[in-house]
């Protein structure tokens, strides 16, 4: 781009000359909404704040607090844990879907749109109406979601792949429908199963969207925040032999929040603090893992 | 190796028409094919007996039903109705990969994720073969057909040509009973198309197996086949060898698609006389050769107005003669050896080539446009159609 640019004709002088009109409400936009906030929001880790504009430097503290919390730690791997079970279970059962739409089943359109439509409804909503049918279900055997760390575990797995199956069937959908089908018809005749066109043949070709769909789900695994508050706000909680308690189906997000919010004010950096490990994490598993898929991308 | 037969089989494609008659949208219109009560008629009665190793090629235009007719021998459509075998077996029910059968597809469908290596194999190692064996086979194959130095490459690093090759090559390391090729060429630029025909005639002298191929391009057709089979609207409309389907073609519609540049056609009157027929066209008089003679009296053939055909390159220039026509040069192509002549004669175009041997001097000095040209033709070298729909050749 910039060897173009740095042709000196006319034109591109002309563009260099106005690029700055054009580009300029964008870079604002972005560095006001974005870039500022990132930054201030780090600066702040590192300080004991009420508000941020009373912020004092305080060091490491506020990390060295955040990773000595055992709240932190739990949601951590319980995080790690719901992110794993949800990424492999949404991933298998959304290919699994849209493998069998797009074999020309009657009726493939109408499927399609059901299994997306839960995708339209907003993750507080989500969380209200499944935790109101599990403890529908879980009363009658005198129990409810909020009792057992269990429950709340797997129910939320059931409200995330209820949720993000449909979206991610889309994707796979698209995958599955650029796949030549000379391809698979090659591969019948060279002598391949049904199992076995699926797995040396068509897999290894929709790993664009296999890249895709694990790294949304990974990501929408580890940063799930409305669902967990709804379904069953981290409890049930257990009292710790300090006194103190953890939230035993709280997530990264959620524990992050609470620490700022609900807690005495003077832990709002560590709260902070929590929220840059998180993003570290995050972005980290996410570059990670697609650095990974990509490697097995082929093109055609 | 083996004997192909195919019994009256047939192929209907479930009918979506009634549906959206009902919903009240506009009817698809398939041109030309039969529309039942069952669906679209593709192939209505398909019948041929292929020999072993022989080189079998369906031509024709778009939707002639050669592709579906092979695809039903390959076991990727299901035959709707009659009876296929291959060596002997019913093969109707039977899936692809038990048919003994390789694929060669227009696309190549070379599989992406794998290197040739890995392509070549795919079917030996589904079959289990032993290492040793499909290293062997796969060095084999990749040597007769001059793939090996890219063995290690994934199909997207080669050029068109070389993955013809590797999925020829797919085709034939396991050396099937049967090998199907469906327009293998056809992506192919011009000159690579001319180079892989060659060597397809090459590779049917080094491999022993029956081939059925799928063209819609009549040199192709022409330069490959022991037979040829024409087909239009399902329907096979001659099968012979390249020269029977030549000089001899059952119908209009094999004769005009037989043979480039097209065979010119003239509406002319067959006028029996006993047993000598003649034929008037404009004021020139032909008469038939002894042995067309003899073919039209044979099926007792009465005077009638007919379709006459002549192939451009049966016409010859000629002047003075009394059966000559006249025709004003129109257009006129230099091809190198010989000139492409487009004469407006009797309200028609008509196409002769003219050696250039036979030009004295540049040829725009003889057919440059609105020139006056006289033209001939034997009688051994015409060919006689009714004038119904079929347009049959009447000496058949």
């Amino acid at each position: 781009m910039s060897k173009k640019i740095g042709r000196g004709n006319s034109q591109t002088q002309a563009t260099r000359r106005w690029a700055w009109l054009f580009l300029g409400p964008v870079v604002a936009a972005f560095t006001i909404g974005f870039v500022w906030p990132f930054i201030q929001g780090i600066y702040l880790s590192f300080c004991k704040f009420r508000i941020t504009s009373d912020a004092t430097f305080v060091g490491i503290s506020n990390y060295q607090a955040a990773l000595a919390d055992p709240s932190f730690q739990h949601s951590f791997w319980y995080t790690a844990a719901t992110a794993v079970v949800s990424l492999v279970l949404i991933n298998v059962f959304a290919f699994a879907v849209a493998y069998a739409l797009t074999q020309g089943i009657r009726g493939s359109n109408l499927y399609r749109t059901v299994f997306f439509m839960p995708n339209l409804i907003g993750g507080i909503v989500l969380g209200y109406i499944w935790s109101m049918i599990f403890d529908g279900i879980l009363s009658h055997y005198d129990t409810s979601i909020l009792l057992e760390t269990k429950y709340g575990f797997w129910g939320l797995i059931i409200l995330m792949c209820w949720q993000q199956i449909g979206y991610m069937m889309i994707i796979y959908i698209a995958g599955l429908q650029a796949v030549p089908e000379d391809m698979i018809e090659a591969a019948e005749i060279d002598g391949a199963t049904k199992w076995q066109t699926l797995f040396r043949v068509i897999i290894p070709n929709v790993m664009p969207s296999i890249t895709i769909c694990t790294f949304l789900s990974l990501t929408n695994g580890f940063k799930l925040f409305d669902q967990n508050l709804a379904l069953t706000g981290g409890l049930p909680y257990l009292i710790q032999p300090d006194g103190s308690t953890i939230n035993t189906t709280e997530m990264l997000a959620l524990n992050i929040y609470n620490t700022f919010y609900n807690s005495s004010t003077a832990a709002r950096g560590t709260a902070q603090a929590k929220a840059v490990i998180f993003f570290v994490l995050v972005a980290g598993l996410g570059l990670a893992q697609l650095a990974y898929t990509r490697k097995r991308e082929v093109q055609q | 190796m083996a004997e192909v037969s195919l019994r009256h089989i047939k192929k209907v494609y479930p009918n979506t028409e009634k549906k959206r008659k009902k919903k009240g949208e506009p009817q698809h219109r398939t041109a030309h094919l039969q529309v039942t009560d069952e669906g679209v008629l593709a192939v209505p009665d398909f019948n041929l007996d292929i020999a072993d190793r022989e080189f079998v090629v369906f031509v024709g235009p778009s939707g002639c039903g050669k592709s579906t007719t092979l695809r039903m021998i390959a076991g990727l459509e299901e035959i709707t109705d009659g009876e296929l075998y291959i060596d002997g077996k019913l093969m109707n029910d039977v899936a692809p990969k038990d048919r003994d059968i390789a694929m060669v597809f227009q696309s190549y469908a070379l599989y992406p994720h794998m290197t040739v290596r890995d392509n070549l194999a795919f079917p030996l190692k589904l079959r289990k073969f032993p290492k040793e064996e499909i290293d062997a086979k796969v060095n084999e194959a990749a040597e007769t057909l001059g793939i090996t130095e890219y063995l290690d490459r994934k199909p997207k690093a080669l050029s068109g040509g070389q993955r013809q090759r590797v999925a020829i090559g797919r085709a034939i390391v396991r050396e099937p009973k049967v090998l199907l090729m469906d327009e293998p060429l056809s992506n192919l630029d011009a000159k690579l198309r001319n180079q892989m025909r060659a060597e397809i005639i090459k590779l049917r002298q080094r491999i022993n197996t029956t081939f059925v191929y799928v063209t819609h391009d009549q040199t192709e057709a022409m330069t490959l086949g022991d037979r040829i089979v024409i087909m239009k609207d399902g329907e096979v409309q001659q099968v012979g060898t390249p020269q029977e389907v030549f000089d001899h073609p059952s119908n209009l519609f094999v004769a005009g698609f037989i043979g480039v540049p097209q065979m010119n056609f003239f509406d002319a009157e067959l006028v029996r006389d006993g047993d000598a027929y003649s034929v008037h066209v404009g004021d020139a008089i032909v008469v038939p050769s002894a042995e067309k003679q003899a073919r039209l009296a044979a099926h007792d053939v009465a005077s009638q107005s007919i379709t006459l055909g002549i192939r451009p390159e049966h016409i010859s220039l000629a002047s003075g003669d009394a059966a000559t026509l006249v025709g004003t040069v129109d257009v006129s192509e230099m091809m190198g050896s010989s000139v492409h002549v487009h004469l407006d004669s009797l309200g028609q175009d008509v196409i002769v080539i003219v050696p250039t041997t036979e030009i004295e001097g540049p040829y725009q000095d003889h057919f440059f446009a609105g020139a006056k040209v006289e033209y001939a033709f034997a009688g051994n070298v015409i060919h006689m159609f009714s004038k119904d729909e079929q347009g049959t050749n009447l000496e058949f």
